[in-house]
């Protein structure tokens, strides 16, 4: 099985794109204020208007000198209290990794990775939220429901200087008032001038 | 699939640090808070109690000693020194944006750790906190941790390295200033070479 690096390397040596640069571990975030309910989410397209802290890219797509695996996508929903939400609350949705003009992931379910049904496709969650009849409300420093995570199968490439988006389709998804984030995390390249450390 | 001595040894050949291979292979995690509020965790550990607060004496390793970065982890010092979880003390809607910084070179860039729960930490509880038979929920503790399960990043010996970092609320955007009750500490964990005058292993 061909590790991130490996993976990487031999995509980026395939379309021309630089090998060289320092390896690290990416992890690439946007967010979307006041999403309300709502069909279609459309991550890292919109920067306008985010600081640093809601996302870390100025456009939808990396360096020249950067790439990146995506191993795992991560998305989170805080209400405008600051508190940790089901992702689009219950109800069932689709996520889709656009890069370039080819999905490369396409239509795979969120919610079993989401909030009571606890169904996530690996071993490793624990799971993915605790409910209980005792439930009151929460406060954002008392934590309930866990962010929504996926664990790719295969490692999805994202080369350098080509646009990405992340889509979520739902029929109706309740995403609040407050903000939606989703990140791709997994092994880069950033750029440097020197040898690697 | 490459091993972490496999790493260090590769990046110690690079760097022309031809005595490494026979240092005594270990674990170890280095780990400080940043009591002053300045953003930097790491590069004012000379001046920080030990081991309360760090237990390293410098933000360099001694000659032939480094350390292969496999984790990166944040957490809260409370004013009574207590460890404490940084989402229970910032909230859910908080995030950490940091950089790693070798030398002159930024070896992490903008890495988010998010306070409900970070990346690769396969949504995994870090802990529950239940007040058994009162009428409250049970609540996650996360963890705030990077994996860095792709490369790990060696740190060598005599480089100087701290972590950058500022807090932001993901909800406006706007950064959280540091709070001197809720001082923000990080700690980085590894394979680890330890300076041994003999041939080791």
């Amino acid at each position: 099985m061909a590790s991130q690096p490996q993976k990487l390397a031999y995509v980026d040596g395939k379309l021309g794109a630089p090998t060289s640069g320092q390896q690290t571990t990416r992890v690439l975030f946007n967010t979307i204020e006041v999403p309300g309910t709502t069909s279609s989410l459309i991550f890292f397209r919109n920067f306008q208007g985010l600081t640093n802290g809601q996302t870390n890219l100025t456009q939808n797509k990396l360096d020249s000198m950067e790439s990146m695996v995506i191993k795992t996508i991560y998305l989170l929903q805080l209400s405008s209290a600051g508190i940790c939400r089901e992702f689009g609350g219950t109800v069932q949705q689709t996520c889709s990794i656009i890069v370039g003009n080819q999905t490369v992931v396409k239509n795979l379910p969120i919610q079993f990775a989401a909030g009571e049904s606890a169904q996530v496709f690996d071993r490793l969650h624990e799971n993915a939220g605790v409910r209980t009849t005792q439930v009151v409300e929460g406060t954002a420093t008392a934590q309930t429901i866990m962010p929504s995570e996926i664990r790719l199968l295969t490692d999805i490439v994202i080369p350098p200087q080509v646009a990405f988006e992340v889509r979520i389709d739902s029929n109706g998804g309740a995403y609040e008032t407050g903000a939606v984030v989703c990140a791709l995390a997994g092994y880069g390249k950033i750029f440097s001038a020197g040898n690697s450390f | 699939m490459i091993t972490a001595q496999d790493k260090i040894l590769h990046v110690a050949n690079k760097l022309g640090l031809t005595s490494l291979k026979d240092m005594q292979a270990s674990t170890g995690a280095v780990y400080d808070v940043d009591t002053d509020l300045s953003g930097q965790i790491f590069s004012n550990a000379a001046r920080h109690q030990n081991p309360s607060i760090t237990n390293i004496n410098e933000n360099q390793f001694e000659v032939n000693e480094a350390l292969l970065v496999e984790t990166i982890a944040f957490y809260c010092l409370s004013a009574g020194g207590d460890v404490t979880n940084f989402q229970q003390q910032y909230g859910s809607n908080a995030v950490i944006l940091f950089d790693l910084v070798i030398g002159n070179k930024r070896v992490m860039k903008d890495t988010p750790v998010f306070a409900a729960g970070s990346p690769y930490c396969f949504a995994n509880a870090g802990n529950k906190d239940r007040t058994i038979g009162e009428d409250v929920a049970s609540t996650f503790i996360p963890r705030h941790q990077i994996f860095m399960e792709g490369a790990g990043i060696l740190i060598p010996p005599q480089v100087q390295w701290y972590v950058q970092y500022t807090v932001f609320n993901i909800i406006t955007g706007a950064v959280i200033a540091p709070i001197e009750a809720k001082q923000i500490g990080c700690y980085l964990f590894g394979t680890k070479v330890l300076l041994n005058f003999n041939t080791t292993i």
